[in-house]
């Protein structure tokens, strides 16, 4: 794709830390990511400049093909790597909106955790707002079900709600060396290093912070 | 009292788990009617169990405490049936779309038909808010392009279809092209078209 | 899509609203009323009396003895559901394999766990684990190799038989990405499910 925009897309990491990265980079990020969205059993943060940049770069690239010939050649291989594009776009973006919904209640009290405590949001502001309106929505159906309820009706619903299984194992590759990850937090003895690029089957829950500092990807 | 007419609701959720039926308005009412009418007598009883001396005639706390599970139970049933009606229109909006067919419209309650157009609502929103160019249809999409025109066959009478590049294609049933896959996705998912893969 | 909803629906932890769980705990558990209950007599069939008695034995829903057995103050005793009992037990220990597990009980696994907090001895919660990775084999073996024994699957449980069903969609996924790596668009299931009654209606 280099001759329709050779120029390296900038990046803002960390707003302080500048990055520079090719497109075929900056693919590679967002296909990473998507299927680390995808095999994750909980919400992960969101990449924000991966898509917004991705999105950029599929806008110049149709602005253009546009002045390209119908039957060109070039302009179907074209079209066709904008349609991948874009595919994986949606699909990262539909893989946690399947799971905003699914997980609305816990997430966003985990989200008001994060505030409280001044961390770094995992969901965005579109999405954040998606969130809060659903839950919303599924509240007020809930109370015109139990308008008939003499008084207050209990809100027992909310102590238990659907929650996503940290515990349930994936398949990881490990991008670097990571020494004495925990099996078995009742036996401080078993652990295991990883090697980098190495693959192995773990539960998520022993390795979620090594996925989100960037340490390993999902498989 | 043990929560059967809740859980016979709860069942027909699991015997036809991807299609809606239609809302059970009698049941629903009658669990109500339980719920009501188990609260009244705790309430009695409260008052009764309030007023004795202790030490004097019957404890009727375990009554109170046998009925109050039975509520909660009931409770239970009643929203579980709800919530998982309301998964399944969510799925109904992907892959309908926001207009309905009739019949399927018919099953849905006056509250539920409302809960779609409001969940169609704040998607449509969440979707032209993605990206700085007025947003991402997420609803296409859905399966890895591997080519950019693919063999369709049309299964109804649909009339005619404009393309991007502004030629028309006139789909009648059982006529097949050779479209943009980008412009039939829609159509193929709607079943107004048939993907031919050899 | 297909892969994410997998992913998502084995990540489940009994909640709220799950349909499995409000199902699994309507079976019944035998209990022993410690104290007497006013007014509520008739929950015992074999009495006509107004109140239910001390003493008395019942068979309950499993979501109502959870309730009245907990607490400071206790209103029953609980004893194991007949299928997670010692004679049965050891059926499940002499060879689990050979079991018709349906016939346990349709939500074997996930009743199982409830039932696991009122044995103090922690002997149900090992069964369980044993029939499950004792099953398991034989359970892969059945999902890439349908066709086999079609009534070995009426012998699943409910957990057993989701697993199946996802297992055996997965080697069918493989099997044709491995034969014709294109992957036909369709139309939705809701789509084509309600097609398909339309036409029954018209016929």
């Amino acid at each position: 794709m280099d001759d329709i925009s050779s120029e390296d897309i900038l990046l803002e990491e960390d707003e302080s830390e500048m990055m520079h990265l090719t497109p075929a980079q900056l693919v590679d990020r967002m296909q990473e990511t998507w299927i680390n969205e995808i095999r994750a059993p909980e919400i992960l943060p969101y990449k924000y400049e991966y898509v917004e940049c991705l999105l950029e770069h599929i806008n110049s690239m149709e602005e253009n093909i546009e002045t390209l010939q119908t039957a060109s050649l070039v302009k179907v291989v074209h079209q066709l790597e904008i349609d991948r594009f874009r595919y994986i776009i949606a699909s990262y973006l539909r893989t946690r909106l399947e799971k905003i919904e699914l997980h609305v209640f816990h997430i966003l009290k985990e989200e008001d955790t994060r505030i409280e405590k001044n961390e770094l949001p995992y969901l965005s502001d579109g999405e954040l707002q998606f969130a809060q309106e659903y839950k919303n929505s599924i509240e007020q159906h809930f109370q015109s079900v139990l308008s008939f309820w003499p008084g207050m009706p209990p809100d027992d619903w909310k102590n238990n709600p659907v929650v996503p299984n940290l515990d349930s194992f994936v398949f990881l590759k490990s991008k670097e060396n990571v020494e004495g990850v925990i099996i078995d937090d009742s036996d401080e003895n078993d652990i295991v290093d990883l090697k980098e690029g190495s693959q192995v089957i773990l539960s998520y829950s022993k390795i979620a912070d090594l996925l989100k500092n960037d340490k390993v990807s999902l498989l | 009292m043990l929560g059967e007419k809740a859980y016979s609701l709860v069942k027909e959720l699991e015997d036809r788990q991807c299609e809606i039926l239609p809302y059970n308005t009698d049941l629903v009412t009658e669990i109500a009617t339980e719920i009501v009418h188990l609260y009244d007598q705790n309430h009695q009883d409260v008052r009764l169990e309030d007023s004795r001396t202790p030490g004097t005639s019957t404890n009727l706390m375990p009554t109170v405490r046998m009925r109050h599970a039975a509520i909660q139970r009931n409770q239970r049933c009643l929203l579980a049936y709800h919530y998982n009606r309301l998964r399944l229109l969510r799925q109904m909006r992907w892959e309908f779309g926001s207009i309905l067919p009739t019949e399927l419209k018919e099953n849905l309650s006056a509250a539920e038909n409302g809960w779609f157009n409001k969940y169609s609502t704040i998607l449509g929103k969440y979707m032209r808010s993605i990206g700085e160019n007025g947003g991402l249809n997420l609803a296409v999409d859905l399966k890895p392009p591997k080519a950019l025109f693919i063999e369709v066959r049309c299964l109804v009478d649909y009339g005619k279809l404009e393309l991007n590049d502004g030629t028309n294609v006139l789909l009648k049933k059982n006529s097949q092209h050779f479209l943009p896959r980008s412009e039939c996705e829609e159509l193929i998912r709607r079943g107004i078209l048939q993907h031919i893969a050899n | 899509m297909i892969k994410l909803k997998i992913v998502l629906e084995h990540s489940y932890y009994p909640n709220y609203f799950a349909i499995e769980d409000i199902i699994a705990t309507q079976e019944k558990a035998p209990c022993k009323f410690l104290v007497n209950i006013p007014k509520l007599g008739k929950l015992n069939a074999a009495s006509e009396e107004d109140d239910l008695k001390a003493g008395t034995s019942l068979e309950l829903p499993v979501w109502l003895v959870q309730q009245l057995a907990s607490g400071r103050q206790p209103l029953v005793t609980i004893d194991l559901p007949k299928s997670y009992k010692p004679a049965y037990r050891e059926i499940l220990k002499a060879d689990a394999t050979a079991v018709d597990l349906h016939k346990f009980g349709l939500y074997f696994y996930e009743l199982g766990c409830h039932i696991a907090q009122f044995d103090n001895q922690g002997d149900v919660r090992e069964i369980l684990v044993h029939t499950f990775t004792t099953r398991f084999k034989q359970l892969m073996d059945l999902a890439d190799n349908i066709g086999l024994d079609p009534s070995a699957i009426d012998k699943l449980d409910m957990l057993e038989r989701k697993l199946f069903k996802d297992g055996n969609l997965a080697r069918n996924l493989l099997n044709n990405w491995l034969n014709n790596s294109i992957i036909p668009m369709g139309a939705a299931t809701m789509v084509v499910n309600h097609r398909k009654r339309k036409r029954i209606n018209v016929e």
